[in-house]
């Protein structure tokens, strides 16, 4: 079995080696072919795995040792569990997918080769994430993440948003990574290793404070992989790549690195609920918060993308309450119908010639009926109506919030699904039904090509299935994960289900119903609470005079004002008094006789009255 | 193999005063030859360095002046092994990529005597000796800036040369009291650093002494507020002078930190940890947002080189093996890919004759090999993992969270701050349209700088994801140094120090 996870693993890289020979050159859909067969070679180890893991049956190996040095060994060791083997085989089908989409998206580019370059070493990275025996792998693959979401948020390099989109995530994953990194060496300080199964059995003899600390540090660095507030603003931003890596950042790699880590974790996070608490009242938070800047906002992918950030919110709720599997379970299922919105996206954008904006679409089902079924599959699954994916996972957090009594959260989380189904309906009505706006500013749709359509069917048809496998997802991770026990009344359970279907269907008939009569009146565009959601709570101009402005301003006044004024200055004044003096004392040197004969009396009394009064202590 | 060592160090003399008779059309061959077959050599000793012994290795020594116990005393060891080689290695690399054609025979001639000295100070075990060579090493580099620099050369290579001549004269002093002290002490002169470790001192000469040292290293490495220097001398040094300042002298500094004042004045050591480590996170820092303000793309490598010797500095005085293994691979790593950065601004001003990033933009366009390039040795610089510069940055955080943990915190905004100034030095010079028309149609790199630069990332990556072969040595070796410390240390409390940094905690 170790040959299949060898393949599994190594099978993105070589793909993405091989079309980076040929980054340079001009198209060539080899590349894109050649990294599709070879993350679809993945997806299929990945599913031999997936049928040989199971109790007791794990398959771990050790390729070599990394760092070692004082008591710290690190090897490069790789295991699949039942863990990691769910998070391999979303992971590959969806970035098969997206490959093979990205082979009729991409197209036009240029820079053909080089996406698919890039984009298989992203895939490569986030199978390294999840993989790794050990903490420092993960954080590998956790950094190899940014690296590649930098290359690909920033693909088009020529437009600065883009640029500036890349670095941005870049650095506020860093600051993220940072407090990861210093949860790590609170691990290595505390247990002498950084392997999980020896973390694992010897974290519950630590003092509840140190793992509290190391719990804290963990979460840092997932709030910025998984961009939880505050650190949630690349995350819009990081739409400047094109649509497919959006698909991938979204649903399968970069972002749910947070929540895995939370689950990978989750024998730490048991000891400490308080932190986990935390955890899952933030992702409440971000749950509604999210959802409310997607209300407004007419960007395509920007709603797509605040989405992502609402439903991530709800995996950090099971996940910090205790339930691990339906963290996992929500992952999973999140991962098939976000990918499928996002790429139905794609198709929009290439119909529009990339406008963005959905107040300037309208009626597109005409054009391009495929795209528009698929995407109101995906809209449904999102918005948790029976019996598709969403429905099952998202209820089961709802009632975990409510088992737990949490109300408080549980009550976030039943709004927080009344906005995602109105907001993404409103999407929905609004591109595709509705007065067809498009036509009036001379915009010609067309639908995708054929295979981009069939490549995305397998997503439509997990995004509405997924949710059967609860009990077999449920039996398969909790060999490994601990179980949550529900001690809620079946009753009461089933009320709680119709009352979440209940508002989300409203949602959905209050959306289709308002934008079927063209939409709410212009006026409210200049209500407070339009304008707080259009700029998105006014946070990234905050940290933009907040953070930026000041530490521009501070950088260049420690440059011009301390460096060169003080510093440097002080340096040259001490050489300029030497050489002045020098300068000065040179006069003594007349060069006449008698001058110098008086200096010279004037040593040897110097000298005699030394002689006299200085006696050495010996 | 018995005296490789010497061999190593006088070949490049030799072969540098026979380079007086070369023809001025061969003297760029000749010159790679020299560091080539220079090169080779010290390869040749790290296969004859046996990796399990962890003093010193292929030693001579010859008395020369008996009387004050001078001698000829020489000597490699885990810790010096790789610096030692990666002098040469740069020395090479920089003189495949040398583009300079004016007086381009004495240029190589000083910078095959600069390789001699900095051989020497790495090798030498004889304090004396060390110092000769240390000092030495500031002529050539005078040379190098004052006569191939751009148009301040004279300013800046006499204040590099004032500067550090200044700090090392206190550390003569030092030197020749702590000779001194061996006297009283057992009655022989001795200059022997293996002699020295075992000379246990009073606290309160330990600080005067480590005083006289520490100023002497801080001004060399340069730590904040003696950094001044370094803006200047690679603001106006050529390629080649940068490449070899960056690379291997300021790893001087750390190497003698690690040397001296640790094994020889323990206490000391400890005493001084707070405040020096407060100081190397102001480097950190300050060092950090000054690089981001430059608009000079060389600079900004200057001032990234402040930053990450603040990071080695760290390390060292974590003065646990985690830590000092670490800082000795971050200068490892530090001097390849400072010194290849170095080497890509010389790519990019040889062609355009400016360093200004304004004058750049879009040349990820023009010139893609070199801006895929430039982008690795970027992130090795920021410390992405799997690169050479993620093992030594981590390794010395991590040494140096077991000291202090806020500390470390502060120090790690370092590779904060340092994505912040690279990604934004990256985004100004290479992404977006070309707006200035001189950068459309420039030249990719050509085959010579290919030839300088393609080793270098393949070091890069090789050596991130197999850095065994070096950690092992190095640790074996700082790990011997560390039990000396612990022996020789007098206090009770600076000895549980020691021991507890070295500890796994479990509950404390």
């Amino acid at each position: 079995m170790e040959k299949y996870l060898y393949i599994a693993l190594f099978a993105p890289i070589i793909g993405s080696l091989v079309a980076s020979l040929f980054a340079q050159s001009p198209k060539n859909y080899f590349t894109g072919i050649f990294t599709s067969a070879l993350i679809f070679v993945s997806f299929v180890s990945s599913m031999i795995l997936l049928n040989y893991v199971g109790e007791d049956v794990v398959v771990h190996v050790e390729i070599m040792d990394w760092i070692s040095a004082g008591n710290l060994s690190i090897p490069f060791g790789f295991v699949v569990d039942q863990v990691s083997v769910i998070m391999m085989v979303t992971v590959t089908l969806v970035s098969t997918v997206v490959h093979i989409y990205s082979i009729g998206y991409m197209e036009h580019d240029k820079s053909f080769n080089r996406f698919f370059s890039w984009l298989s070493a992203f895939v490569f990275s986030m199978l390294v994430l999840v993989m790794s025996d050990n903490f420092i792998g993960l954080f590998i693959g956790w950094e190899g993440v940014g690296l590649c979401s930098w290359g690909l948020i920033g693909f088009w390099y020529h437009k600065h948003s883009a640029s500036w989109a890349a670095n941005e995530a870049f650095i506020m994953n860093r600051i993220a990574d940072l407090g990861m990194l210093m949860g790590l060496f609170l691990i290595y300080w505390n247990i002498g290793s950084l392997q999980y199964n020896v973390v694992f059995a010897n974290i519950v003899n630590l003092d509840l404070s140190t793992v509290t600390w190391i719990g804290i540090f963990l979460f840092i660095g997932a709030m910025g992989k998984s961009a939880q507030f505050p650190m949630h603003t690349w995350l819009a931003d990081a739409m400047e790549g094109p649509t497919p890596v959006s698909a991938l950042i979204h649903a399968a790699t970069m972002v749910t690195a947070g929540v895995y880590l939370v689950v990978r974790a989750s024998e730490i996070y048991t000891l400490i609920p308080d932190v986990g608490f935390f955890i899952a009242s933030l992702g409440a938070f971000v749950a509604v918060f999210a959802a409310t800047m997607a209300l407004v906002n007419r960007d395509l992918k920007r709603i797509i993308a605040y989405s992502t950030l609402s439903q991530l919110g709800y995996m950090f709720v099971a996940g910090g309450l205790g339930a691990y599997w339906i963290a996992l379970f929500h992952l999973m299922t999140h991962a098939f119908f976000k990918s499928l919105l996002f790429l139905g996206a794609g198709n929009v954008m290439h119909a529009m010639n990339d406008e963005l904006d959905i107040k300037k679409m309208g009626g597109l089902y005409g054009a391009m009926r495929p795209t528009a079924i698929l995407m109101s599959i995906a809209s449904v699954a999102l918005a948790g109506i029976y019996p598709l994916a969403g429905f099952f996972s998202k209820d089961k957090i709802l009632e975990v919030a409510f088992d737990q009594g949490a109300y408080l959260l549980w009550f976030a989380l039943f709004i927080g699904a009344g906005l995602t189904a109105f907001y993404s309906f409103r999407l929905v009505m609004l591109v595709f039904f509705g007065e067809k706006v498009h036509e009036k500013l001379g915009f010609h749709p067309h639908e995708a090509k054929p295979f981009v359509i069939y490549a995305l069917t397998p997503l439509a048809l997990l995004a509405i299935i997924a949710g059967f496998f609860e009990h077999s997802f449920h039996e398969f991770t909790t060999e490994l994960l601990r179980d949550y026990e529900f001690s809620l009344d079946h009753s009461i359970g089933i009320i709680l289900i119709f009352a979440t279907s209940a508002i989300a269907i409203s949602g959905i008939l209050f959306a289709v119903y308002k934008y079927k009569r063209g939409g709410f009146s212009k006026s409210i565009e200049n209500w407070g609470v339009y304008k707080l959601l259009k700029n998105q709570y006014y946070i990234p101009k905050f940290y933009e005079v907040a953070v930026m402005i000041p530490f521009t301003k501070a950088s260049s006044f420690l440059w011009k004002s301390i460096d060169l004024r003080i510093v440097d200055a002080t340096v040259d004044t001490i050489a300029s008094i030497i050489y002045g003096s020098g300068e000065k004392a040179r006069k003594i040197h007349t060069g006449n006789l008698s001058t110098m004969l008086r200096w010279m009396v004037v040593g040897l009394i110097v000298l005699l009255i030394l002689a006299i009064f200085y006696r050495p202590v010996i | 193999m018995d005296h490789i060592l010497s061999l190593i160090i006088f070949f490049p003399l030799v072969a540098g005063i026979l380079g007086f008779f070369v023809s001025k059309d061969s003297i760029r061959v000749y010159g790679i030859v020299v560091a080539a077959l220079e090169f080779s050599l010290t390869i040749a000793l790290w296969l004859g360095f046996d990796a399990n012994i962890d003093g010193f290795q292929f030693v001579e020594n010859v008395t020369l002046i008996s009387h004050f116990g001078m001698s000829y005393h020489l000597g490699v060891d885990g810790i010096s092994l790789f610096l030692v080689i990666l002098s040469t290695f740069m020395t090479l690399i920089a003189l495949i990529g040398l583009s300079i054609k004016k007086d381009a025979k004495n240029l190589i001639i000083s910078v095959l005597y600069l390789e001699m000295t900095m051989v020497g100070v790495f090798l030498s075990l004889d304090v004396i000796l060390f110092y000769l060579f240390w000092e030495f090493s500031l002529v050539p580099m005078l040379y190098i800036i004052g006569a191939w620099g751009s148009d301040r050369r004279i300013y800046a290579a006499i204040k590099f040369f004032l500067y550090t001549f200044a700090g090392s004269v206190l550390m003569l002093v030092g030197i020749l009291y702590m000779g001194y002290l061996y006297y009283q002490t057992t009655g022989v002169w001795s200059f022997s650093i293996p002699d020295w470790q075992l000379l246990v001192l009073p606290f309160n000469l330990q600080l005067w002494l480590f005083g006289a040292f520490f100023l002497a290293f801080a001004i060399k490495v340069p730590m904040f507020p003696f950094h001044t220097w370094l803006p200047y001398a690679h603001g106006q040094a050529p390629t080649i002078g940068s490449v070899i300042l960056a690379a291997v002298l300021l790893k001087m500094g750390t190497y003698g930190m690690i040397r001296f004042l640790l094994p020889l004045f323990p206490d000391a050591t400890i005493y001084f940890l707070y405040p020096i480590a407060i100081i190397a996170i102001v480097m950190v820092i300050y060092a950090a947002m000054v690089a981001y303000a430059q608009e000079d793309m060389k600079q900004v490598i200057a001032y990234s080189s402040i930053s990450h010797m603040g990071i080695i500095i760290l390390g060292t005085f974590a003065l646990n093996a985690e830590g000092i293994t670490g800082s000795i691979f971050l200068m490892i790593s530090h001097g390849i890919v400072s010194g290849a950065l170095f080497m890509l601004v010389g790519v990019i001003y040889d062609r355009r004759h400016t360093k200004m990033m304004s004058e750049f933009g879009g040349l990820a366009h023009s010139m893609p090999t070199f801006a895929t390039i430039y982008g690795i040795m970027l992130m090795a610089s920021v410390g992405l993992p799997l690169t050479i510069g993620f093992v030594g940055e981590f390794l010395s955080l991590m040494g140096f969270y077991r000291v202090n943990w806020i500390m470390t915190i502060l120090a790690g905004s370092g590779i904060i701050l340092g994505a912040v100034y690279m990604l934004n030095l990256y985004k100004k010079s290479f992404f977006g349209e070309i707006t200035n028309e001189k950068n459309r149609g420039l030249k990719d790199v050509s085959g010579r700088e290919l030839a300088a630069l393609v080793p270098l990332v393949a070091l890069v990556v090789i050596l991130g994801i197999y850095p065994k072969p070096l950690l092992a040595p190095i640790d074996a070796s700082v790990k011997k140094m560390i039990v000396l410390m612990e022996k020789k240390v007098l206090s009770p409390e600076a000895k549980d120090f020691i021991l507890k940094v070295n500890s796994i905690k479990g509950g404390e």
